[in-house]
């Protein structure tokens, strides 16, 4: 099987051997083009975003302005903080050359003459290893302002690496732009979306690593090629991360609709111990769960996922056999989404909070029945009613995984349950303080 | 024009509006925390959200445009469900803090908890714990645990007053206001964050635990700490007033007011100790009560005296055009042509947003009203000069501090072989005086100013004195209620003895043998109507709530003369 965005070539990374390789052709090809065409290719290759929503990337390059007075903005995120997704720093680290070329092919399909690429703090050592690529890329005049006279054109555009500050909220897109201006990462309300008001209100399109590695290969070979590939309606290869209760654990880049019990199974290596799946996350953390019983049959694709009613995400497959404890793991996923909700909205910034006080109190063997209905009604009620998706991200894996597991989750509580009073009275707390110091 | 419907009402909008604004503009109310119509939108309470016909989700109506057709249900399953769910989700965390909150009886949270939520909460956990007692700034404390993080205080500074000091630090429901490192919420206006805050986050350390909000009586007032005039309330109880807050006037001050006068204007008029009740005559070095009747008396029998041209008589910024007004009538009954008032000017206190250089309230009423020299009259530096020089001996002076604010004036003001003076408290200039009257202030007698722009604004009394205004016909102010004890100002006679300068200049007049028949302030203004082109047709009434500008043809000159 051909890998497309990470190929099995040694020390491809280094800018000989990249461009030994043909790289940088694309670009080449790719600059003879006009920007509608380009765009065109990429829309009919059927290129899907892979950082989470699977929309159309071409077709998101066509939202933005053709004339505008205001600068327009490349953003490629790779801010990768989901649990369960570990696949763009595999670019940064073996294919990054080619997620440059990607970056100046887009760069040019929609005017951009600035591109960020914002990387998540703690990806210390890829953010060095991309900033060395991105040097050679620089100095062998294929970025920047030399790019004019190296590839013999009139366009020239800047890449720069925006290092995040820790904080998973900041890939959400809006969230991210206004963490590369300087303000806090809040997600802005939209509309306005980021193709009219991005950053510093101009144009702005945002990409996700792995959505733009895949550009300079469609150009190569054209978009016919990729169509082909994997599932008709999610074309293409897509890095899939194995982690959990798995043999052989890491990305594999395989074609779109691979079947998930050939991903745990044929090159995870299975489970260890050969147990019994209880549980699969198919996209990331964040995504609904599946019952190892409904897994057989599931192919991996945007889709297929959706049928089964569940989403590809960031392809990241998190595998749980029988011994886990899907109430601790839960707990762990919902006291995830409550460290990174950023506050900003009501239903996420004290729902979030809310599910996770009831599941630890389940953890400690202190829940109800009753207490599993309001964790879905609570779920419930924050989705669908915030600023931005974190909000569907913190309620999704509650609410399914409680529904599909229902049987599960109702052994593990008492139906009656007294609870003791928690709600410790105001009197209670140590507030008093003496008159002259609270004069005012 | 285009329509939309809310509620399966029809109403226009203007292109660009968002729906809460469209519905705002035709009386309808929709639910909301975050939205302020001065204000960016920040669209994070969700208390908005409502159902639009043909729209897969919920949207905030705060933030979505309203377009031709659109079809809005505030009240559908959906959009009541998600109000609910929104409403249980900002109580969940929010302390029960209500008994001991200054916000309580005029909290948006209180309101809508009674308006638009289930009356139960599921919530049994601990609720998160914040800081409950910080300090911003000189004026205003903060409740972390009360904010809902509407973002509204931040906004302001940001937006308005355009000096960030105040931002939202950590994530979820962690999230609390803090001022930016080193430095304070210290700016003019930044009370306004009190207003603003749906909650009782956000305090007025001035007015904290000083009262319940439902035991004070409001009285619609004019602030009198420079020439802008901002709309205000004065919140009154025990007869003493607790606090000044902006009322909306988007001609004036739009939501707003300067912290120095929301904070300096009333303390004065509570003041017992420098309060002057009743009248006073100068007997050697001090000042002894005098009954009304025998200052008046007084005052005239001395003014007969001297000579006309050895008087001046000297009108006030401070004071009403009704004060003014009647000052200048009996200076040219009688024959005085030396009348001016004294400007001031601060060049530090104006800035672009509300605040002007000239600090006194009605600087454009005192001259409307006539208060200038008279024909070989003197203007006031002249007067000063002519006081030094022993040519003016006497001096007849409204409600204005001039010793304080001028160093030359109290010098030759202690020259004066007599000094009548009105006044609020005892100051520099009443030290200086023979004789003199208790006068009413601001917020205790009817009448009007006009403000910088030449707007007509209604004062009003909203604390009582000793002698009931008239127009009040028999009822009391800031009653003496059911939660009035024996220690109160009611109970203790605590109720000062002052009156309104007009009422003091008529009664001084009838001593000189000119008569004035005036009931009420309001008699004085209809009288200035028929005289002054400016104020032609205007009355009380017409003046109402928000006042109304000086004809447009008489204002342009004057505006441009002052
Ligand atoms: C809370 C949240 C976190 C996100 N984190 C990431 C991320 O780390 N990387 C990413 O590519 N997209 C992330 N996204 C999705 C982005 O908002 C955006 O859809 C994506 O970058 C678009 O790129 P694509 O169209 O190429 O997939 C996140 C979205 C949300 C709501
Ligand atoms: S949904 Fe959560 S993360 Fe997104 S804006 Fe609202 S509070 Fe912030
Ligand atoms: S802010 Fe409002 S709801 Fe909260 S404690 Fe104060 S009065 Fe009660
Ligand atoms: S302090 Fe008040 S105005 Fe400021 S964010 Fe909190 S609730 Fe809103």
């Amino acid at each position: 099987m051909e890998k497309i965005v990470l190929p099995e070539i040694k020390d491809y990374h280094l800018i000989d051997v990249y461009i030994k390789n043909g790289g940088y052709e694309s670009a080449k090809k790719a600059f003879t083009f006009s920007t509608d065409e380009i765009i065109d290719q990429v829309k009919k290759s059927g290129l899907r975003g892979r950082g989470g929503a699977a929309f159309l990337a071409g077709l998101k390059w066509s939202f933005m302005p053709k004339s505008s007075d205001k600068p327009k903005y490349l953003c490629i995120n790779g801010d990768e903080s989901e649990p369960g997704s570990f696949k763009d720093r595999q670019i940064f680290e073996y294919n990054p050359h080619q997620l440059i070329e990607g970056i100046l092919i887009t760069a040019y399909a929609i005017q951009a003459n600035t591109c960020y690429i914002y990387i998540r703090g703690e990806y210390h050592k890829w953010i060095k290893l991309l900033q060395k690529a991105l040097d050679d890329a620089y100095s062998n005049g294929l970025v920047g302002e030399k790019m004019k006279d190296t590839f013999g054109i009139g366009f020239c555009t800047n890449i720069y690496i925006h290092k995040g500050a820790g904080a998973y909220i900041c890939g959400e897109e809006s969230s991210l732009m206004n963490s590369i201006e300087g303000q806090r990462g809040y997600p802005r309300v939209k509309p306005p979306f980021p193709a009219q008001n991005g950053l510093w209100g101009c144009p702005t399109t945002i990409n996700n690593v792995e959505t733009i590695t895949n550009v300079p290969p469609i150009i190569k070979n054209g978009w016919e090629w990729f169509s082909k590939i994997g599932e008709p309606k999610h074309p293409g290869t897509i890095l899939y991360g194995l982690s959990g209760h798995i043999n052989k654990p890491g990305i594999y880049e395989l074609p779109s609709g691979t079947l998930l019990t050939d991903l745990i199974y044929k090159y995870g290596g299975g489970v260890p111990g050969d147990k019994k799946v209880l549980c699969v996350i198919p996209g990331g953390s964040s995504m609904p769960p599946l019952r190892g019983d409904q897994i057989e049959g599931v192919k991996m694709d945007a889709e297929s996922l959706k049928a089964y009613g569940t989403a590809i995400g960031t392809g990241g497959v998190i595998v749980m056999d029988e011994d886990t404890d899907l109430v601790k793991i839960l707990a762990r996923i919902a006291k995830f989404y409550y460290h990174e909700s950023c506050g900003q909205c009501t239903p996420c910034r004290e729902g979030t909070g809310w599910m996770l006080k009831i599941l630890n109190r389940l953890v400690s063997g202190e829940g109800s029945v009753k207490d599993l209905d309001l964790l879905v009604s609570v779920a419930n009620n924050i989705e669908g009613n915030t600023i931005c998706a974190l909000g569907e991200a913190a309620a999704w894996p509650v609410k399914f995984m409680i529904t599909r597991f229902r049987d599960y989750f109702e052994k593990r509580v008492s139906s009656e349950n007294i609870l003791p009073v928690r709600n410790k009275v105001h009197s209670m707390r140590n507030t008093a303080i003496s008159i002259d110091t609270e004069q005012n | 024009m285009a329509t939309i419907t809310i509620d399966g009402k029809k109403i226009e909008f203007k292109s660009g509006q968002t729906i809460i604004q469209a519905a705002k503009d035709n009386g309808i109310n929709i639910p909301h925390f975050c939205w302020h119509p001065k204000l960016s939108i920040s669209g994070n309470c969700r208390v908005c959200l409502v159902e639009v016909a043909k729209m897969p989700k919920l949207v905030i109506a705060c933030a979505t445009l309203a377009a031709d057709g659109m079809v809005v249900f505030t009240n559908s399953e959906k959009a009541v469900n998600a109000r609910n769910a929104v409403m249980e989700f900002i109580l969940i965390n929010h302390p029960l803090d209500c008994p001991i909150c200054d916000e309580a009886g005029e909290c948006k949270l209180q309101e809508y908890a009674y308006d638009y939520s289930v009356g139960e909460s599921r919530f049994k956990e601990e609720k998160q714990h914040k800081e409950k007692r910080v300090p911003l700034g000189p004026n205003v404390m903060f409740d972390g645990e009360r904010c809902i993080s509407c973002s509204r205080c931040i906004r302001f500074c940001d937006e308005i007053v355009k000096e960030p000091q105040l931002t939202f630090v950590q994530r979820g429901d962690r999230v609390t206001i803090v001022t930016y490192p080193g430095k304070e919420l210290d700016n003019d206006y930044s009370l306004n964050v009190t207003d603003i805050c749906p909650v009782g986050a956000l305090t007025n350390r001035d007015f904290r635990f000083k009262s319940r909000v439902w035991e004070m009586s409001t009285t619609k007032s004019v602030c009198t700490g420079c020439s802008r005039g901002c709309n205000s309330d004065i919140w009154v109880r025990n007869n003493l007033i607790l606090r000044i807050t902006p009322r909306e006037n988007e001609k004036v001050n739009s939501y707003w007011m300067c912290d120095h006068g929301r904070l300096n204007t009333f303390k004065n008029i509570n003041q017992l100790e420098t309060r002057i009740n009743g009248a006073f005559i100068k007997e050697g070095l001090s000042h002894v009560p005098t009954e009304w009747e025998s200052a008046y008396r007084k005052a005239a029998n001395e003014l007969k005296k001297y000579a006309k041209d050895e008087i001046a008589f000297i009108g006030s910024p401070f004071a009403t055009n009704e004060d003014n007004y009647l000052l200048a009538k009996i200076a040219k009954n009688f024959g005085v042509s030396n009348l001016d008032f004294m400007r001031h000017e601060n060049p530090a206190f104006g800035d672009d947003i509300l605040k002007r250089n000239d600090i006194t309230p009605n600087s454009f009423g005192a001259e409307l009203a006539g208060i200038r020299p008279g024909k070989n009259g003197f203007a006031l530096s002249e007067i000063i000069q002519k006081i030094n020089d022993g040519k003016i001996k006497v001096v007849y002076l409204l409600e204005d501090d001039i010793a304080e604010s001028n160093p030359e004036a109290a010098e030759a003001f202690a020259k004066l072989k007599l000094l009548i003076v009105h006044s609020v408290n005892f100051n520099k200039t009443t030290d200086l005086a023979h004789i003199i009257f208790g006068a009413a202030a601001y917020a205790e007698k009817n009448g009007t100013m006009i403000n910088f722009e030449g707007r007509v604004q209604r004062i009003r009394p909203a604390v009582a004195l000793a002698t009931p205004d008239k127009s009040l016909d028999g009822q009391k102010l800031s009653r003496q209620d059911k939660f009035g004890t024996e220690y109160d100002s009611w109970a203790q006679k605590n109720i000062k003895d002052a009156l309104p300068s007009w009422t003091i200049l008529m009664n001084v007049a009838k001593e000189l043998d000119f008569r004035l028949k005036y009931n009420i302030a309001e008699d004085i203004f209809l009288e200035m109507s028929k005289n002054i082109d400016a104020l032609n047709g205007l009355n009380y009434n017409i003046l109402g709530e928000l006042g109304v500008p000086v004809k447009d043809s008489i204002n342009q000159p004057l505006a441009k003369a002052l």
